[in-house]
């Protein structure tokens, strides 16, 4: 299984290195080959690991007897690493057609190398952060995966994009000092590297390394008050946002919150209060942020800053006291991955044969152009919670936990009905959203639209099945 | 008088001639100052080497002599034959800087009372002159807009430095004395082959015209 | 071999080199003459390394002359980079002759200056004793003045002016230090020999007159500050390193700088054990500390490339000095990694801003545009470089950082080792607003498609694999190098 994880982190590394070098032609099939290899290794391990059940950690990078890095195969790493390596997978399938001369939005004529290549690299450090077992082995991919989406987000080379791209790696780095200080902070109280060395601090001690680990989860994540770099980031092609900032890189602050309140045992209840609250002020903030939204991506990275919160929100009561929640946060990073980037990618498949991505434009999509339609539909659904899409299963077990709670705990009870409130009120507004766009007859503008490439067709109708049973998926492994 | 008593009053010499060094605005006055001093300097050594009989200092004022009194001063007039007299800016005005001199002196002699040790303790007046001196080089360098006064500056700290090194470190191997004035002369020299391809660049050795590095 | 004679010809290689190259007109001949200098003398000091691998510690010339682990690492440093910036310093010369920048006739006596240099560097890392430590530092300075002034501007004489004549008043307060330490020492053995000797002052650390060996340290950090470029005497070295060529301004802020920071971590050592370490921890966490909040600023505001690389350095031995004021095992170790590691980093970063130069003529970073077009192998350089040069993963400069934050958080500056880290924050954006613009966007357009030969490319695309070697992995050899290094720097027997 060792060699599963390990395949699925250095088999797109390789990739990345030898897209570098093939001509032009040959990139994105190469690009698919590896990425689609990288899969195979995420799926074989998903199977023998739900065969096995076995967790356990290995150490691979030691000095001087001081592990600096090392894997760990569990529920959470393997259900994550899935989720990485099949959108990573379907992102280069999907982008073999999207970045095409035929594009009406940006025509791309050159720069693929360079496209796959970090791509790829970046697929492989997500995975590299999945497994690791320490804390500067998360450090190390946290950075790269940041330098990734820089060079992703300014793809396009234009005044605005390379400001984003600064936005973007400038307050992630910011916040990933939390996650300098809390390594080093860690090393020096344990004489480790290791994650479960969390679990050997003090009361305080923990309170002084999670607060770090908190504010690098918040900047990655694009939580308040490192929020603004996410909105900003969709300038990037999107097939990088719908990967990089709702897939996964975003997943990379709640999947190394998750991982390190799991590995510390009892964490300190205040950790657990500061994370609700923030988590449930930037829930709050983002659902106002929908209404002023026009462009279709932008609304969709509103909307991902407060499935974030979510994640976060739940793995805060986890902390508090409740099993169930962290299952429901971790089914939300799963399901959420599914819908957010279908959604994404149907806003891709959009501005590829408009040419725009403003969301009044937009009327009738399901008759002119059926599976695009169709994604809209499951995309809206899933990331509200409505059954049978995903989203609703995560996204109640976190709202039972909370009430659960709540019960004996005033604060959680106050922000979990918050949350019932904003989910009901993102429903209502991605409901009109969908009304306007999806049905009745063609608008201008999708009227003259050109044909959506076989590739993006592929992609949105695998992700439309993955909307309705990823959920089993995830609470296969983690009953 | 005692021999230390001599080399105390040497020392003082000392100073006022690279006060002089300092003041002087013609550069070929200062230079002949500066000449002058070093044959001061040698003097020193040889009292010295007399009087403590320390005998390496026989050679170092040899050497010091040749190098000093007659190598460097000939490459600084070198120079000046080239670029012809200079009138030369001053950074900090005159008043300012006789009393600048008089705080350095003063500084000098408190920063080496924490020093007990045995050789040292006789001389300490020459010690702190010794140090005085090398941060008189220093205001030199940094009150002078004049490429060649930047030099002599250079050349006082330098003499400075040797005075004390005579006076903790006379029994030093030879090989580091000759290392140290090697030094000090090729110092000179390239510093002087610079300031000659300055002057022929920027047909002035003022150093505030020399503008076009900044930041 | 007989192991004194490796000392001998580490010495003479270089000098004879010299002389040779002087005497030569050719330039092909020069160039063969150079690179055979080079490769002899990087082979040499590997040679030295394995030696002191095996022996820890060997004397030569009376003990005048000797060399340990710490030596070893500084050795590494001149014998391998020396290498590679001498290797790149051909392609670029050419270049150079083409463009008429310099007369062909002129370039016998840039190798003829690169060995003299090459020559100094060796000598001061090798001697034992701590005045021709001096006298050899100082000689660099004067080696290097004409390597920094060679281009014919009117702004090459300005910087080799004030490179030579501030370096070398710094230095002269380093004198007095190294005088203070000797007849401190004198004091005490009465063996004049004996008492420059640094591995007999070592020894006696402990003894030493603490109220002499501050100010001794004072002296010394001010005077060897100076050639290292710690701030407020910084002000000769982005002008020097901009307005030299290239390979020199690799050579100058990759090896040279390193020769006078390792004589500071020597009397570092020597005062660590005479008076303690609370005064020196302050003295550089200030030194250190301001020197990175200062050329942050610099570096943010630069438009010229090689003024902001030259500033880095400045950020680089803030980060050097930083890691040996909080000391402690991590502290030296951090130190020590970060000086290989800067010397590796920031040797790439000049050498492929010498492409850049050559590539676009200019060195204003508004108006270099869309290196990945122009130059596509020298973009990735040149991109790779600046990341592994903000402390980003996977190169060599992240792990340095890593453990001087540890070692910070270890001696207890928990905010002080927060400051530090926003401080290099800053850096790190402004690191990245050059690559965002000078790396992609639109060429100017009548510039001609394709990197520079390789040639040039060669010995950066070595140094590359070097920074990510070490970013990856740390050699048994060297870490094994680095133990003992540290373990010599603080005081312990080996």
């Amino acid at each position: 299984m060792v060699w599963y994880a390990l395949g699925s982190i250095l088999l797109p590394l390789l990739g990345s290195l030898v897209v570098l070098f093939l001509p032009e032609q040959q990139v994105k099939k190469t690009g698919q080959l590896f990425s689609f290899l990288a899969f195979l290794c995420g799926l074989a391990l998903l199977v023998s690991f739900a065969l096995t059940g076995e967790s356990f950690s290995r150490e691979l990078v030691a000095i001087n007897g001081v592990t600096c890095y090392g894997i760990t195969v569990d529920t959470l790493s393997v259900l994550t690493n899935f989720l990485v390596v099949l959108i990573g997978w379907l992102i280069c399938i999907y982008s073999a057609g999207y970045m095409s001369p035929d594009n009406r939005e940006h025509p791309i004529c050159e720069g693929i190398n360079r496209f796959y290549s970090l791509m790829l690299l970046f697929i492989g450090s997500m995975a590299g952060v999945v497994f690791s077992s320490t804390l500067l082995g998360l450090l190390f991919f946290f950075e790269i995966t940041g330098i990734c989406s820089w060079s992703l987000i300014g793809f396009y080379g234009d005044e605005k994009s390379r400001k984003s791209a600064l936005w973007a790696i400038a307050l992630t780095h910011s916040a990933a000092l939390g996650l300098y200080v809390a390594t080093a902070y860690l090393y020096v109280k344990t004489g480790s590297f290791s994650v479960t060395a969390l679990g050997k601090l003090t009361e305080a001690e923990k309170t002084i390394a999670f607060i770090g680990i908190l504010i690098a989860c918040w900047g990655k994540s694009a939580q308040i008050p490192f929020h603004p770099w996410l909105p900003r980031a969709m300038v990037a092609p999107t097939p990088v946002s719908a990967y990089l900032h709702a897939a996964s890189m975003v997943k990379v602050g709640v999947y190394i919150y998750a991982r390190t309140v799991l590995a510390a045992g009892k964490v300190p209840e205040v950790i657990g209060q500061v994370g609700a609250i923030m988590a449930v002020i930037t829930m709050i903030y983002g659902f106002i942020m929908y209404f002023p939204q026009q462009d279709m991506k932008r609304l969709l990275a509103y909307s991902t800053i407060t499935q974030l919160s979510y994640i976060f929100l739940a793995i805060s009561i986890f902390i508090l006291g409740s099993q169930m929640a962290f299952k429901g946060g971790v089914a939300h990073i799963f399901n959420h991955a599914f819908g957010k980037s279908l959604f994404f990618l149907v806003a891709g498949a959009l501005s590829y044969t408009t040419g725009t991505r403003k969301l009044l434009m937009f009327r009738g999509i399901l008759k002119k152009m059926p599976v695009v339609g169709l994604g809209y539909i499951a995309a809206s659904m899933a990331i509200t919670g409505v059954p049978p899409f995903n989203g609703f299963f995560s996204k109640i077990m976190i709202i039972i936990s909370g009430f659960e709670i709540g019960r004996h705990n005033l604060l959680i009870l106050i922000l979990t009905i918050i949350t019932v409130i904003e989910s009901v009120g993102s429903f209502i507004w991605f409901l009109k959203w969908m009304g306007t766009n999806v049905f009745g007859t063609p608008s201008e503008t999708v009227a003259t639209a050109g044909k959506p490439p076989l590739a993006i067709k592929f992609v949105l109708a695998f992700l439309i099945i993955m909307t309705l049973i990823s959920q089993y998926i995830a609470l296969a492994l983690l009953s | 008088m005692s021999g230390t008593n001599i080399v105390n009053v040497l020392s003082v010499l000392l100073i006022l001639t690279s006060m002089l060094v300092v003041e002087t605005r013609k550069l070929r006055m200062a230079a002949y100052m500066y000449r002058f001093q070093s044959l001061v300097l040698v003097t020193i050594f040889l009292s010295i080497a007399v009087f403590m009989e320390a005998k390496p200092l026989y050679i170092w004022s040899i050497t010091a002599l040749i190098t000093k009194t007659f190598l460097v001063p000939y490459l600084i007039f070198k120079v000046i034959k080239r670029v012809k007299e200079q009138e030369e800016g001053v950074a900090i005005d005159k008043k300012l800087t006789i009393i600048l001199a008089v705080g350095i002196l003063a500084l000098s002699f408190a920063v080496v009372e924490p020093f007990h040790m045995q050789a040292v303790l006789k001389l300490r007046v020459a010690l702190a002159v010794s140090i005085a001196h090398f941060m008189l080089g220093l205001l030199c360098i940094l009150a002078s807009k004049n490429a060649l006064k930047q030099i002599l500056g250079y050349c006082l700290m330098e003499n400075g430095s040797h005075l004390t090194l005579a006076i903790m470190a006379y029994n030093a191997p030879e090989t580091v004395e000759i290392g140290i004035l090697t030094d000090a002369v090729f110092a000179v020299l390239i510093m002087t082959i610079i300031a000659r391809r300055l002057f022929k660049d920027f047909g002035t050795l003022d150093t505030d015209k020399f503008t076009l590095l900044k930041g | 071999m007989e192991k004194s004679i490796l000392f001998y010809l580490l010495l003479a290689v270089p000098l004879a080199t010299s002389f040779l190259a002087f005497g030569i007109k050719s330039r092909r001949l020069v160039e063969a003459v150079h690179f055979a200098g080079i490769s002899i003398e990087a082979f040499l000091s590997l040679q030295m390394v394995q030696y002191v691998i095996r022996e820890e510690r060997l004397f030569a010339l009376g003990d005048m002359l000797y060399a340990d682990s710490l030596v070893a690492i500084l050795l590494l440093i001149i014998g391998v980079v020396g290498f590679l910036n001498g290797f790149y310093s051909i392609g670029h010369m050419r270049y150079d002759i083409s463009r008429g920048e310099i007369d062909e006739k002129e370039i016998s006596s840039y190798y003829g200056f690169y060995h003299i240099l090459l020559f100094t560097m060796v000598l001061c890392a090798l001697s034992n004793n701590i005045a021709i430590m001096w006298v050899a530092l100082e000689a660099t300075t004067l080696g290097s003045a004409f390597l920094v002034g060679f281009y014919k501007h009117k702004a090459s004489a300005e910087a080799a002016w004030k490179y030579v004549l501030i370096c070398s008043v710094g230095l002269a307060f380093a004198l007095y230090g190294t005088i203070l330490t000797y007849s401190n020492a004198f004091a005490m053995v009465q063996d004049a020999h004996k008492a420059m000797l640094w591995t007999e002052l070592i020894k006696m650390a402990p003894r030493l007159d603490q109220q002499v060996m501050k100010l001794a340290f004072v002296f010394i950090l001010i005077g060897f500050g100076t050639k290292v470029g710690l701030v407020p005497m910084h002000t000769w070295l982005p002008d020097t390193y901009s307005e030299s060529p290239s390979p020199v301004s690799a050579l100058l802020s990759g090896v040279l700088m390193k020769c006078a920071l390792f004589a500071i971590i020597k009397y570092y050592a020597i005062a660590l054990q005479a008076i303690g370490k609370e005064f020196l921890e302050t003295l550089l966490l200030i030194f250190g500390l301001v020197s990175v909040g200062v050329s942050a600023f610099f570096i943010l505001v630069q438009k010229d490339i090689k003024r902001k690389l030259a500033y880095s350095s400045v950020e680089h031995v803030g980060i050097i000095a930083t890691g040996l004021g909080v000391g402690g095992t991590f502290g030296v170790l951090g130190a020590l990694l970060h000086a290989i590691n800067h010397s590796v980093t920031k040797s790439l970063l000049f050498c492929t801003a010498g492409n850049v130069i050559v590539k676009y003529g200019t060195r204003d970073s508004q108006k270099i545009r869309g290196i990945f077009k122009v130059a596509p192998i020298t973009a990735f350089l040149w991109t790779a470089g600046l990341l592994a040069l903000v402390g980003s993963p996977p190169f060599n400069i992240f792990i340095s950082e890593v453990v001087t934050v540890i070692a910070g958080i270890e001696a207890g500056h928990f905010w002080t080792m927060i400051l530090f880290l926003v401080l290099l924050v800053v850096v790190f954006v402004a690191f990245f607003v050059l690559i965002s613009e000078t790396v992609v966007g639109s060429p100017p357009e009548d510039l001609p498609k394709g990197d520079v030969n390789w040639l040039t490319l060669l010995p950066i695309g070595i140094l590359f694999v070097f920074m990510v070697a070490l970013g990856l992995h740390l050699p048994s050899t060297l870490s094994q190098l680095l133990q003992r290094a540290v373990t010599i720097v603080l005081g312990g027997t080996i």
